[in-house]
């Protein structure tokens, strides 16, 4: 980077089809002068505009990126605009924690009418990235472990198996349901005879959020069913029936207070008991309050430069296997994007530079939706702190919107609405 | 006479290789809950004393999660393919257990059987595999049930025998394994004691004959109902080696690499027509006892599992074949 007079960047532009990039028209026929550093992709809407292309461009060598579409209330299909800003918003505070540059990603509004707009944008986005030099994929030393705070792990005392087990029993002889779903001695298990309620199990090792199970075509065909789910758990059964992926009354929910389970997420759990299952087995004390956050900022105090090198430590260790995925009840595409191989929209390899790709996918994925079970944490076999990357878009969604996913039956998604007041200081 | 090596002399021996530009990789703690086998840095980082096994294995170093197999780089009309194997340095994989090492050899068949896999087998070529004996076991260990033990020799270059005072009997058992250790042990008339490995848990010909008569079976579908489709268990087993091949790169150029796969993915199967084979979970675990205990042993006369226990140890569902093979063996 010696000699950064010789530097030319390369910007990719995400524009909409009606205004940016009909701005960036005006600017041609004004002939109005910009760099030449500048490659547009014209896109139907901002609200098209997929995060995973932002990182595609970055991936392909793109030095800045900008997105750019309509002023809030030009939407040509009224509201894409809205839903972008929303997800620009948590998607911005997730690159900022992986570590990403921030100088380098560039939002805008700039409508069919400011030719002027796009040419300065340009003309600025152009020089300061020639100051910042050429981007580069982390090639430094991980950073060292950083020093969480330490985490109580509340264990609870499970001494309502007895009336679990009687609960299951009457509702299978009753034939209310086909199934229940529980837990066993060595994990999940499918109960469908009465007599076989005493294999259900209540203790510290019921760890399995149970409510992924509900997606899997094998068990939607035991008929219907009961599922046995902790308070945490119970928080996906409500995303589940907001995005309309389970028909609430066919199900016959059994919440069971808990205290703990000896996990770090259970210290100040707020829903050790149950609030919406039909039946709710024991009473459990509230936990003392913590700071949730309080991780976060531990890895926010570190420099990017640093994050970067910390989230390559813990990604370089991704086996692909996919644990995180399939044991998220939140995950339930019949088709996961990194499945797609025509073409292959994400790398498939555990490099570092695919890796990236998929745990940005992954967790981004689940922006204003993960309950924050834990279940991915627990199972990674490389222990990657995946539930950082959950736990800085929660906050995302709580600082910015006041959201947070699963707890009120009314709420509507997140990334599906939009307020008109949204925060927008972040785009030029 | 046996030849003994403290704790703290086996360190300073990995400082020695490190310093000679030997790669070294063993247990070492990666996350506050995880102990992987991953290369070190330093001698400190070597975890001895280690109560349960890690959780994934020393196949990594040899096949490993991610291999470039050649590059291409394309101009105008020309297709140029290029080497892209690098130098290996000399490899030295301490501290990995004797289900661990005795995997190689069974490996070695696979990729040795038709096409002589050149990358792996120089990685092997380069490798000293320092095994240290088991002294405890948990629920998940079989060895014994597939001929292995506590303190098995096979695929080792050299066998530490813990005397449990933090020092071991070193037994070399390869010349490669004499010339790591050579002066580095002192001479003693004691011999490490023998620990008790796991009680038999499964017959693992039981396991193959029933697989054999039992293709079509609602047994698959009871047993594996909780499997969840990840490939924890696959990418984490000493003998899995199923892989992808995956062109990474663009137009102008890039490179082939193999990458593991697992057969409990769907897309493992699945038919350009859209038609997938093994449709369902039932069937892809199903699979997965067949290779281990039908398929390989029909091939190579020994089972594809070395009885570690990672599947049942680290299946997010409870599941793994020690469970499977347990209901068959006993049911």
């Amino acid at each position: 980077m010696s000699d950064t007079s010789t530097f030319e960047p390369k910007i990719v532009a995400f524009v909409c089809n009606w205004c940016t990039y009909l701005g960036a028209d005006l600017a041609g026929t004004s002939r109005l002068e910009y760099p030449a550093n500048v490659r547009i992709v014209r896109l139907p809407c901002t609200g098209r505009i997929d995060f995973n292309l932002l990182i595609k461009a970055f991936e392909m060598q793109a030095d800045a990126v900008l997105v750019s579409g309509c002023h809030p209330g030009d939407c040509h299909y009224t509201s894409g605009n809205f839903h972008a800003r929303r997800r620009w918003m948590l998607f911005r505070d997730l690159l900022d924690l992986l570590g990403f540059d921030m100088r380098r990603i560039h939002f805008s509004w700039i409508s069919a009418a400011e030719g002027h707009k796009f040419q300065q944008t340009i003309a600025e986005i152009t020089q300061k990235t020639r100051e910042l030099g050429p981007y580069k994929l982390y090639e430094g030393k991980p950073a060292a472990y950083p020093q969480f705070p330490e985490s109580v792990m509340p264990l609870g005392d499970f001494s309502t198996e007895a009336l679990l087990r009687e609960t299951a029993r009457k509702l299978l002889s009753e034939g209310t349901v086909q199934v229940v779903i529980g837990y066993g001695e060595r994990g999940p298990i499918f109960v469908s005879k009465a007599e076989d309620a005493d294999k259900l199990v209540w203790n510290r090792n019921c760890l399995t959020n149970l409510t992924a199970y509900l997606k899997r075509k094998e068990i939607k065909a035991l008929g219907k069913a009961a599922i046995v789910v902790k308070g945490c758990d119970e928080r996906a059964l409500m995303v589940l029936e907001q995005e309309s992926q389970i028909e609430r009354e066919k199900l016959h929910v059994i919440g069971m207070a808990c205290e703990g389970l000896g996990l770090p997420k259970c210290a100040g759990c707020n829903v050790r008991q149950p609030r919406f299952a039909d039946e709710v087995i024991g009473e459990a004390k509230p936990a003392e309050p913590i700071d949730h956050y309080a991780a976060l900022d531990v890895l926010m105090a570190m420099s990017s430069e640093e994050r970067m090198g910390f989230w390559t430590e813990e990604f370089d260790r991704c086996q692909r296997c996919y644990a995180c995925r399939q044991v998220c009840p939140l995950c339930y595409c019949e088709q996961c994007l990194v499945d797609k191989n025509r073409p292959q929209e994400i790398d498939t390899s555990p490099t570092r530079k695919g890796n990236f790709a998929w745990q940005i996918t992954r967790a981004f994925h689940q922006a204003g939706r993960c309950v924050g079970c834990g279940e991915c944490t627990r199972v990674c076999p490389a222990g990657i702190d995946l539930w950082a990357l959950n736990l800085m878009l929660e906050r995302s969604a709580e600082k910015n919107f006041d959201y947070k996913a699963g707890m009120e039956k009314s709420a509507l998604t997140l990334i599906g609405s939009y307020s008109a007041r949204d925060k927008e200081e972040f785009i030029r | 006479m046996s030849e003994i090596i403290t704790q703290d002399l086996l360190r300073a021996c990995v400082g020695e290789w490190l310093a000679a530009g030997k790669s070294v990789a063993g247990p070492k703690q990666v996350s506050w809950n995880r102990v992987l086998y991953a290369h070190l840095e330093k001698p400190e980082e070597l975890l001895l004393d280690l109560e349960a096994h890690p959780v994934n294995s020393i196949k990594e170093f040899f096949f490993p999660k991610h291999e470039k197999l050649y590059g291409y780089k394309i101009e105008g009309n020309d297709v140029r393919l290029m080497e892209t194997a690098e130098a290996l340095p000399e490899q030295v994989v301490l501290g990995g257990r004797p289900c661990d090492a005795a995997a190689l050899p069974i490996l070695d068949h696979v990729f040795n059987w038709d096409y002589k896999d050149s990358q792996y087998n120089a990685r092997r070529a380069a490798a000293t595999i320092v095994t240290i004996a088991c002294t405890t076991h948990d629920d998940a260990c079989f060895c014994s049930s597939v001929g292995l033990g506590p303190a098995a020799e096979r695929g080792s270059d050299v066998i530490l025998l813990p005397f449990g005072d933090g020092s071991y009997e070193v037994r070399c058992l390869t010349e490669k394994g004499k010339s790591l250790f050579a002066g580095k042990t002192t001479q003693s008339d004691k011999t490490a004691p023998v620990y008790a490995g796991p009680e038999h848990k499964i017959d693992p010909a039981k396991v193959g004959a029933f697989a054999r008569d039992h293709f079509e079976d609602t047994f698959w579908k009871e047993q594996t109902l909780a499997c969840l489709g990840c490939g924890v268990c696959a990418c984490n087993c000493p003998t899995c080696h199923c892989f992808d091949i995956v062109d990474e790169g663009n137009a102008a150029g890039g490179y082939r690499a193999r990458n593991w796969d697992s057969c409990q993915y769907p897309a493992f199967t699945q038919h350009a027509s859209g038609h997938n084979p093994r449709g369902s979970q039932s069937n892809r675990q199903r699979q997965r006892v067949f290779h281990k205990f039908l398929i390989y042993p029909e091939k190579f006369g020994e089972v594809l599992c070395t009885g570690c226990g990672n599947c049942t140890r680290n299946c997010p569902a409870g599941l793994g074949i020690l469970r499977i093979a347990t209901e068959i063996s006993h049911g």
